[in-house]
């Protein structure tokens, strides 16, 4: 009985230190994200205000607002989010559902994780050497497509996951019932793997959205307010990064409130991504 | 002794012309012979309840009836098997036209992300175009045949995935009724069922062959008992035994079938 | 088909078992009540008629026991196939032995009424058939305990020369009673004797088609391939 109450008792001390590692773990993770949020929301949130979204960004040494950086993120992203998203399903559709040729697909599946992974600097620098160094000058459109590639694997990988989550039994009873394929990959799975395929876009957004590499080799930055997507582009990753390097309290100002705007629309997109997944009973 | 005097009077029960006839068919996925020289005939408007162990082949046949095979590659069949003059496990057959006329309903319910309405339409509309109107008919023909209408027309609007499982199967039966088949192939369609959600559907199959050809694949003997006329016995491949159902299961003819209906198995 | 492995649930195997043996009790039990009885009669034994008379109470409880047996293996196991065929039969057979105890019982009391008449004639007859027919039950509760369709045949078939022999028995009663009114009493109940023991063997013939039944899955065919039908047989069959 004594034996077994030793046994019991380092089982409990073993259980307390691992949980105590583990919680302190844990504190230490949550304190730096406390940190990070909290500086941000100290330094930005002073210098909100609506003149953000009525202003170009100002020259050193006078008032100015965001209003350029963020049409031209808004315009860039969205371009981005045309040119990878057909594609990006497209081909995780053909991943997913190109049951013959398996080596194939595994092989295609191997170099996407690559892309997935693969340092955002270097796409950038890919972008410019395509599209930056042939057209002779810095553009919206190298930006935007600097993002797409970017945002391709992601929604690539998202979608092939989420397509064969889709019970088999789904597409074969869809398919049982005399539907061509196309059919059943239009009317059957995608509506079955919506909410996945659209989480896994919003969370390429949110991670595109915050992309700085890429935009310094692609967009580069513009002073004023531009809608020509074939000229330089201001952004707000790049903006940030300027101003916040800068010497002048003005633009270190709007460096901060960028910032937190910058925070505040990836926390708003995981919001709608976690609203996305919520189980959904009809 | 008389011979004929001795044999059981069961043997009346089954004679009508077969709807699909089934020749000397072999199925391989790849290199492993899953089937072995079937020959089976399946008499219109009856029910044959296929029974056998896990890995028997029973649902595979079921498999190569719609040819549902197709799907994978390294999946082939050899043999016949004939409807209305037709091999329709032959390359030429179109496999599209195939199902229409032969439904499957799965093992657990399959409903489609969509209304239950929408549920009924998607197939109907693959094959006919139907108005409006003759659409909402088909629809409520379809429900009314699986006996399901009852329960859901005042929210046929509402996403299928909220039924009942019993509800979202029957959901799945009229869906396949819902294109017209002449064949409705089930497999083991009670499984993830309560017992009453079962006899719901058997009652179900029962009602049905008035109408149409029913194969049932299904694990429970006793569901083979209820609902089948025909019962047939698979395994490893092979087919056992096939026989009208109150034979098969009071006085089977083979050994195999008798140990495995009575639990001596292996 | 033999019987080969066992069932994988070992419990209703058990069951099973079990009603193999109370069959086997009872088909016993009849056994000795019918040899009683036909001692009693032959050799105008006293005892044996009060023993078969006492064993019959046990036979009746033993047909109740094994029909519940039955109600709840049929409820409980839903049996099919050949265990069906084995369980329904039970139900049958246990009905036709309790019969046959019953059959028994009655020669017994038959003959301690008969005890008290001086016989003019020998009992040799009767002797016979007693042989014949107890031969045969033993051969078909054989046969009920190893499921041999084989020896059901052979029961079934040979029920025929009881048959014959009861008719001769009968001829040779009326004769008797035609010749001396004082012998009516013995002879009517002697007649009832024989009709007893022609019944019994009529009941060991339909346990002989369940055995068969039960072995193969066939039922054997109405009426049995029969010479002549006596009008004095009368052995109707239930």
């Amino acid at each position: 009985m004594s034996a077994g109450g030793a046994r019991m008792l380092r089982r409990q001390v073993v259980n307390g230190l691992a949980l105590g590692l583990a919680t302190l773990a844990t504190l230490t993770g949550l304190i730096a994200l406390v940190w990070i949020l909290a500086t941000i929301l100290i330094n930005g949130a002073g210098a909100l205000g609506p003149h953000l979204f009525t202003r170009a960004t100002p020259p050193p040494g006078s008032e100015g607002g965001l209003l350029n950086a963020l049409l031209g993120s808004l315009m860039m992203t969205g371009l981005a989010v045309l040119l990878g998203t057909p594609i990006g399903i497209l081909a995780g559709t053909h991943l997913a559902e190109s049951g013959g040729r398996r080596w194939i697909a595994e092989a295609v599946r191997f170099v996407n994780d690559i892309l997935l992974s693969a340092p955002s600097i270097v796409t950038g620098l890919f972008v410019y050497e395509i599209i930056v160094q042939p057209s002779g000058h810095f553009s919206g459109i190298a930006g935007a497509v600097a993002m797409a590639m970017v945002l391709l694997p992601v929604v690539v990988r998202t979608t092939d996951e989420t397509l064969r989550l889709v019970p088999v039994s789904l597409r074969e009873a869809a398919l049982a019932l005399g539907a061509p394929l196309w059919r059943m990959v239009l009317f059957v799975l995608y509506p079955a793997a919506r909410a996945g395929m659209m989480t896994g876009l919003l969370l390429g957004i949110a991670r595109i959205s915050g992309e700085t590499a890429p935009l310094l080799f692609t967009a580069l930055n513009n002073q004023y307010l531009s809608f020509d997507l074939t000229r330089p582009m201001a952004n707000m990753p790049v903006v940030i990064f300027q101003f916040a390097l800068s010497p002048y309290p003005a633009w270190q100002q709007l460096a901060w409130a960028g910032a937190l705007l910058m925070t505040l629309f990836v926390l708003l997109l995981s919001l709608g991504a976690r609203f996305m997944l919520r189980p959904r009973r009809g | 002794m008389d011979a004929s005097a001795a044999m059981p009077d069961f043997a009346t029960e089954g004679e009508t012309a077969p709807r699909i006839m089934i020749e000397n068919l072999h199925f391989f996925y790849g290199a492993t012979e899953a089937l072995r020289n079937i020959t089976l005939a399946l008499p219109d408007r009856q029910a044959t309840g296929m029974i056998g162990p896990s890995g028997c082949g029973k649902s595979t046949l079921l498999r190569v009836l719609n040819r549902m095979y197709d799907l994978y590659p390294g999946q082939r069949a050899t043999g016949r098997v004939m409807m209305d003059g037709e091999n329709i496990i032959s390359p030429d057959a179109d496999v599209n036209t195939l199902r229409r006329r032969i439904g499957m309903v799965f093992q657990k319910p399959t409903p489609f992300p969509m209304s239950i309405y929408e549920n009924i339409a998607f197939g109907a509309r693959l094959h006919e175009r139907l108005s409006r109107a003759e659409m909402e008919e088909r629809v409520e023909w379809s429900l009314s045949r699986a006996a399901l209408w009852d329960e859901v027309k005042d929210r046929l609007r509402a996403p299928a995935t909220g039924l009942s499982g019993g509800q979202q199967q029957r959901l799945c039966i009229a869906r396949s009724i819902a294109i017209r088949p002449e064949v409705i192939l089930l497999d083991e369609p009670t499984s993830a069922l309560d017992p009453i959600s079962t006899l719901k559907i058997e009652e179900l199959i029962d009602e049905l062959k008035t109408d149409f050809t029913i194969v049932i694949v299904t694990h429970n003997m006793q569901q083979a008992a209820r609902c089948a006329d025909q019962v047939a016995f698979f395994y490893l491949g092979e087919l056992v035994e096939v026989g009208p159902a109150a034979q098969i299961f009071t006085a089977p003819r083979q050994r195999r079938t008798q140990e495995y209906i009575t639990g001596r198995f292996g | 088909m033999s019987e080969s492995t066992g069932h994988i649930v070992k419990s209703y195997e058990q069951e099973l078992k079990r009603l193999a043996d109370l069959m086997a009790e009872m088909g016993g039990l009849v056994e000795s009540q019918t040899a009683l009885a036909a001692l009693a009669v032959v050799e105008q034994d006293g005892g044996a008629a009060a023993r078969t008379i006492e064993i019959d109470p046990r036979v009746d409880a033993l047909e109740r026991e094994v029909e519940q047996f039955v109600i709840r293996l049929l409820a409980l196991r839903q049996p099919v196939a050949n265990d069906l065929r084995k369980i329904v039969a039970a139900l049958k057979i246990t009905s036709d032995l309790e019969r046959i105890g019953d059959y028994a019982a009655n020669v017994a009391k038959r003959s301690l009424v008969l005890a008290q008449f001086s016989l003019p004639y020998s009992l040799t007859g009767i002797a016979h058939m007693a042989r014949m027919v107890q031969e045969n039950l033993k051969a078909v509760i054989d046969a009920v305990s190893e499921t041999n369709a084989a020896k059901a045949i052979a029961v079934w078939r040979s029920d025929q020369a009881v048959d014959d022999i009861y008719n001769t028995i009968f001829r040779e009663l009326i004769t008797y009673m035609i010749e001396d009114p004082r012998n009516i009493t013995p002879c009517t109940h002697l007649l009832f004797i024989a009709k007893n023991l022609e019944r019994i063997g009529d009941h060991a013939t339909n346990i002989a088609e369940k055995v068969h039944y039960t072995a193969t899955g066939e039922t054997l065919p109405e009426t049995r391939p029969k010479g002549e039908h006596s009008p004095y047989a009368g052995s109707e069959r239930s």
